[in-house]
């Protein structure tokens, strides 16, 4: 098995690894080592803290750790799909799935890499508010790392994909790209620009498009990073409990009541001894 | 003499670029290799992937249900209701699971030929491990004679070397000509119903022109009979 090869690929040259996911290589088998290999972390790290419980929270928590990603993965990318493509975007539903893959992987294995911290401090403290708020910042921490790292590798994806859009422009547009490439010699520069001259205010219009084309994906890459985040910490609190509260029996699941937000605003309130 | 061999081997990468397929020990593509069977190594390996796929299934069904069953009225955390919960989502886990299989099956039948070619390619590659070998056993035993006049235990090595080169071509030529027959089965497929379908129509057409050959309708099903005669000529053509 090398699903880990794959992901040590990905965590050791990232620009290759996205060069490859644009050029659409090998997809299908980066697909499934990466499912493989970041639903493994999800899951050591969600045992560990389900055994601050019981060792039935322990596999509860194991089994749910690695969906809340998935989950949320699956719950986002038609929305990051669509309105992509619907702004340009030339790339296929296999790879934005695996681009998003990438960004669930690096943050399962900061999140193992978390492991022995959390593990240190389960054995050394028992304070259920403690471990609680420890976890929240590092599921923050490694999820805003791991967002980032998707944001910009979109970028860099958007930016290799420039001279793609570039062999798709008019012959205008394509003398005016290549011009800074070459030292043209007199007569060619002189025909280039008769010909630059008629088509000018084509381009810059067609340029002017192209720029507020790549600003509006990224503005609504931004959006799609908070959407992330919400359906994310929501699907989390929808699935609780991850941790098992001391004093209390094994539960599969708990009844809807109150939000994420609030619930870890009164946690900290109360560590800080104003409850 | 080593990287001759080793141009000589078809490896991986170059299975993935001739058959179009993500091809391993497994599986070709989404479908599995039927000399997983034979060999006990590979078929620990296949069952290892079939625990991790449950797995997985298990890990996006168990959640998504319990998300799905939290907002139907009259749910609750009480050990009957959480037992049914269980059974019904592990059901589903296991339906979706036999659903997969049966497809991977299916994929499985339908790349016969290709399974057969890969199993070529491993007898292929596996004779030139064994050359790999009888060279460096051919070179330790010249160090351990320095001096003395000895001769190679393979002495027609440049036949040996030829015979594989012509058997990669083959192999390669061959593993082309599925990819190709493969990705053109369906154009292939509609080919033929197009050309039963003209024969058909024709046939039609003939039988229409003899009933009606006397009366005013008579040239003009005569014409339709030649447009249809050289449409089927066309095909013909190109069978």
């Amino acid at each position: 098995m090398n699903h880990f090869a794959v992901m040590l690929t990905l965590l050791r040259d990232r620009p290759t690894f996205l060069d490859e996911i644009r050029r659409n290589i090998k997809i299908e088998r980066k697909s499934v080592s990466l499912l493989v290999s970041s639903c493994l972390f999800f899951a050591i790290y969600g045992a560990i803290i389900g055994s601050s419980s019981s060792w039935l929270q322990a596999i509860s928590s194991a089994i749910k750790l690695p969906a809340l990603y998935l989950i949320t993965l699956v719950i986002c990318l038609p929305t990051l799909f669509f309105f992509d493509i619907l702004f340009s975007s030339k790339l296929g539903f296999s790879q934005y799935f695996v681009l998003l893959l990438t960004t669930m992987s690096t943050i399962s294995v900061l999140l193992f890499s978390f492991a022995p911290i959390t593990l240190f401090f389960l054995i050394s403290i028992h304070d259920y508010g403690f471990f609680l708020l420890l976890n929240v910042a590092i599921f923050a921490l490694t999820g805003f790392v791991g967002t980032r790292l998707f944001y910009n590798g979109m970028q860099q994806i958007s930016n290799y994909s420039q001279p793609l859009i570039a062999s798709e422009l008019s012959p205008y547009e394509q003398i005016q790209d290549e011009e800074p490439r070459r030292l043209p010699d007199r007569e060619q520069t002189s025909k280039r620009l008769v010909m630059a001259t008629d088509a000018s205010t084509v381009d810059q219009t067609t340029l002017a498009k192209k720029d507020d084309l790549y600003a509006t994906r990224v503005r609504l890459l931004k959006f799609w990073l908070v959407l992330y985040a919400l359906v994310g910490s929501q699907l989390g609190w929808t699935l609780r409990p991850f941790f098992g509260a001391p004093e209390e029996t094994f539960q599969l699941f708990r009844a809807i009541e109150g939000n994420f937000y609030s619930t870890v605003w009164r946690t900290f309130l109360s560590l800080l001894g104003f409850n | 003499m080593h990287s001759r061999l080793d141009d000589l081997r078809i490896t991986t990468d170059d299975l993935d670029t001739l058959t179009g397929l993500d091809i391993s020990d497994t599986f070709m593509g989404r479908a599995v290799r039927p000399s997983v069977f034979r060999a006990p190594k590979r078929l620990m390996s296949f069952v290892l992937s079939e625990i991790i796929t449950l797995g997985l299934i298990v890990i996006f069904c168990l959640p998504a249900s319990l998300v799905i069953a939290k907002s139907i009225p009259g749910f609750n955390d009480s050990t009957p209701n959480t037992i049914q919960f269980l059974q019904i989502s592990i059901g589903i886990s296991l339906s979706i699971f036999a659903l997969w299989n049966g497809f991977i099956w299916l994929r499985s039948n339908a790349l016969k030929t290709l399974a057969h070619l890969l199993d070529d390619v491993d007898k292929h590659n596996e004779i030139i491990d064994a050359l790999q070998v009888l060279d460096e056993l051919t070179a330790v035993q010249n160090t351990s004679t320095l001096g003395v006049n000895s001769t190679s235990p393979l002495e027609n090595r440049a036949d040996v070397l030829q015979a594989l080169s012509a058997t990669r071509e083959s192999l390669v030529c061959g593993l082309m000509t599925e990819r190709v027959l493969r990705k053109h089965q369906r154009s292939l497929a509609r080919r033929h119903d197009l050309f039963t379908n003209i024969e058909t129509n024709l046939a039609t057409l003939q039988s229409l022109q003899l009933n009606h050959a006397a009366n005013d309708y008579g040239h003009l099903l005569n014409d339709a009979l030649q447009i249809g005669m050289s449409v089927r000529h066309e095909i013909e053509q190109l069978k």
